[in-house]
């Protein structure tokens, strides 16, 4: 790959400036659900009696603001970078991509207040009321649209391996959410019984495994091997790990219901799948890593590049954990409790959030044309998302195994409740880091975009 | 390999095909249709319940979903697909922040929920569950109708023997505090009403009762043991006044079952899953101590004294 530092298209690129503040602005907002959530947690007669942010409101308000407010529209405006420049040509249609953007967050805020108005299909992941759900199929299918158009008039003819993964990602993704939200069922969204839950968590592991994992993936790939002028170290890995994710990553989201009565065989698809995810995903660090290998001071002098390699570092941890608890053995002890929010956390932030983070500050100057407003702030950010995270995972890992371990030995719920409150402040506390990070980051790509004096490049 | 658009996309397309297919498509082509033992429809009242713990969020706190390792609330049954056939959505949850609500039908009488939706901390004083006074009374009376569902058939059951005994305990109360007091000795069995407390009074012992009595029981029966805790308004027969109990033979046995078994159709639940056996003893002995101003604690009959006790 060549290697492009400066913007080749004069009128910049709208679409991806504007999926940048996008992200910036949900990350901010998303945050700060979260903390309200936290708050709850530890004080729950403070924000007493307060409906639109009351704690089962605010919760699904944080998940979706993350998923498709923060983490996918920030992997999007990478996308909306490299797509034309791998491909040596124009987007397809900028006009088009900025009315997605637009069009997107009408979607992303009417989900958010309708969860909050309480109009919620009250399915984990899959909440948004049936006419938001339209919307956001629409948005996926705009995306798809135009990069299947811009990849249809490319003067390259070679695809690169982001390319691969985001197509597939918006692909399958505009498919896997139709299923998941029951999207033939408008009044409900919902299956009966016990295939509801199956389905849902077909859906709700694929939003991280269909959509997050590899959009991240396609960033990590373009990122990595230009901040430290390497060409990508194998194309046969690259290869093997796409079609692998692909693969197992389906598979799996019955590991979430390994205690539920679900047929047997379909347990042990999710549990052997789960496992085999090393496959895929320690060939694509390899291929990564040994791509970067002795580069390491070009990372860290590319803010961008930073924020996607720590991101690779939380890919590995996530999936190592999730394999783990994926065995019926360590999920007597995990499941239910604080550790699969841990998960969570690490996945969704630690790797995905971190990737979409490094993507933001990757192409902001260039698609700017300046250098970013302020690298100090974005290494601030970077240290109080790192820190944040980092504390999350010990946190609540540490919460889980206590809460776990109590029940698995009959000690009752409530019981557990005082033992475990001064983690939840802690987790308060690591979660003020992160909010802060988010508002300075925002501050930081609004002075980019528009008041930035710094000299033009 | 080369990959051509064509290739990516019919091969994710084929891929998605394939594997939905077996995961998805085939469980719900085999799934279970055939109802459970418990298995009943909701009324019209309890689905509109169902709707209003689904809209504010009570599934990401509350599972339900009893696993066979589960020793708390809920845990006699372990979950069975039969259980499920009439959830659109199904409410499985993924996190316990609170219990299970699996079997919560009949585990508490309608006043309780009603004291522990308008501050869940009435009830249960550590509880981290946010209050719901904000849904109006109209809204909480619905969705104490589903809850008390919980369970179906089971829970019928329950519901029917809270019914029962809430009758019964409210004409005791009525009766004024001596009837009440005989009545609450004479449903305890022959004989736990004759067993002395058989730990010793001591001083460590009170501060561990005091801190199970904080953590348990303060709600309803107040700071002073006078029955005026917050929960007090909403709850009828009220919190039982201990102050009242002296000399009307409660003994340290009589304690003991109560707080053990809980007086089912009062509001008073029972502790024997939340507390050991040291535990209820001491709080018992901390209730008669302070409140009751008359405790039998290490008195005859009582055996060989434990190798600890002074």
């Amino acid at each position: 790959m060549s290697n492009e530092v400066t913007a080749s298209i004069p009128a910049g690129n709208p679409t991806a400036k504007a999926f940048t503040l996008t992200s910036a602005f949900w990350f901010a907002a998303a945050t700060s659900f979260g903390m309200i959530g936290a708050g709850y947690l530890i004080a729950p007669d403070l924000m007493a009696n307060i409906e639109y942010i009351h704690f089962g409101r605010v919760r699904p308000m944080h998940i979706n603001a993350v998923l498709f407010g923060f983490v996918t529209p920030g992997l999007l405006a990478a996308a909306f970078y490299y797509f034309p420049k791998l491909l040596r040509t124009e987007l397809f249609s900028q006009k088009l991509g900025v009315f997605t953007a637009i069009f997107w967050n009408i979607t992303v805020a009417a989900g958010i207040i309708g969860i909050s108005t309480g109009h919620t299909q009250g399915r984990e992941y899959a909440e948004l009321p049936w006419i938001v759900d339209i919307m956001v199929v629409v948005s996926f299918v705009l995306v798809v649209f135009n990069i299947l158009m811009t990849i249809r008039q490319r003067k390259e003819s070679i695809l690169f391996v982001s390319i691969w993964y985001t197509t597939a990602a918006v692909v399958l993704t505009s498919i896997t959410y139709c299923l998941g939200n029951v999207i033939w069922k408008p009044d409900t969204g919902a299956l009966q019984g016990i295939p509801d839950a199956i389905i849902l968590w077909f859906y709700g592991h694929n939003i991280f495994g269909l959509l997050l994992t590899p959009m991240g993936l396609a960033v990590a790939y373009y990122v990595l091997p230009i901040a430290t002028r390497s060409p990508l170290y194998s194309h046969t890995l690259s290869l093997l790990g796409f079609w692998s994710l692909i693969i197992v990553y389906t598979h799996i989201g019955t590991h979430h219901l390994l205690q539920v009565p679900v047929p047997t065989w379909l347990k042990t698809i999710s549990i052997v799948d789960s496992v085999a995810m090393v496959i895929p995903v320690m060939i694509v660090l390899i291929n990564l890593w040994y791509t970067v290998k002795g580069k390491l001071g070009d990372i860290h002098a590319d803010i961008g590049a930073k924020f996607v390699f720590t991101g690779t570092i939380y890919y590995f941890f996530v999936n190592i954990q999730g394999s783990m608890m994926a065995l019926p053995h360590v999920q007597r002890i995990t499941h239910f409790n604080n550790w699969v929010v841990g998960h969570a956390h690490i996945g969704v932030l630690g790797f995905a959030g971190l990737t979409a983070l490094g993507g933001l500050y990757f192409i902001l100057p260039r698609v700017t044309g300046k250098p970013l407003y302020s690298k100090f702030l974005a290494d601030v950010q970077y240290w109080l998302v790192l820190i944040g995270i980092t504390g999350f995972a010990l946190v609540l890992t540490t919460v889980g195994l206590i809460q776990g371990n109590a029940w698995y030995n009959g000690e009752t719920l409530y019981r557990t409740l005082p033992e475990i409150q001064p983690y939840y402040i802690l987790r308060a506390s690591l979660g003020t880091l992160i909010m802060i990070g988010a508002y300075l980051g925002l501050y930081n790509v609004i002075r980019t975009l528009y008041f930035n004096r710094g000299a033009s490049t | 390999m080369r990959m051509t658009p064509t290739v990516i996309i019919v091969g994710i397309l084929a891929l998605l095909a394939a594997i939905t297919l077996t995961v998805v498509y085939w469980p719900y082509a085999t799934r279970t249709i055939t109802p459970s033992d418990i298995f009943r429809q909701r009324s019209s009242m309890e689905e509109a319940g169902r709707k209003i713990y689904l809209q504010n969020g009570c599934v990401y706190c509350h599972s339900q979903s009893i696993r066979s390792i589960d020793w708390g609330h809920g845990a006699e049954r372990i979950a069975q697909s039969g259980d499920y056939l009439a959830d659109e959505p199904i409410a499985l949850g993924s996190q316990r922040t609170g219990v299970d609500l699996s079997q919560e039908g009949g585990e508490h009488p309608d006043d309780w929920h009603i004291a522990h939706f308008i501050n869940p901390r009435y009830t249960r004083p550590n509880s981290i569950m946010p209050p719901f006074e904000w849904l109006g009374m109209e809204r909480i009376d619905t969705l104490t109708h589903y809850i008390q569902s919980l369970g179906l058939k089971d829970a019928d059951h329950r519901m029917q023997r809270q019914r029962y005994w809430k009758q019964e305990a409210t004409r005791a109360h009525e009766a004024g505090p001596d009837v009440n007091a005989r009545w609450l000795a004479e449903i305890v069995p022959e004989g736990w009403r004759s067993i002395p407390n058989p730990y010793p009074t001591t001083r460590a012992s009170l501060q561990r009762g005091q801190k199970i009595y904080q953590n348990f029981c303060i709600g309803c029966h107040g700071p002073i043991g006078d029955g005026m805790g917050p929960a007090q308004p909403w709850i009828y027969p009220p919190p039982l006044n201990f102050t009242i109990l002296k000399g009307r033979g409660i003994s340290g046995g009589i304690l003991y079952y109560q707080l053990m078994n809980g007086i089912t159709g009062t509001a008073m639940p029972y502790f024997k899953r939340d507390l050991e056996s040291q535990k209820i003893w001491e709080v018992g002995d901390y209730v008669a101590v302070y409140f009751i101003n008359q405790s039998d604690a290490n008195t005859e009959p009582r055996g060989i004294d434990a190798a600890w006790e002074p």
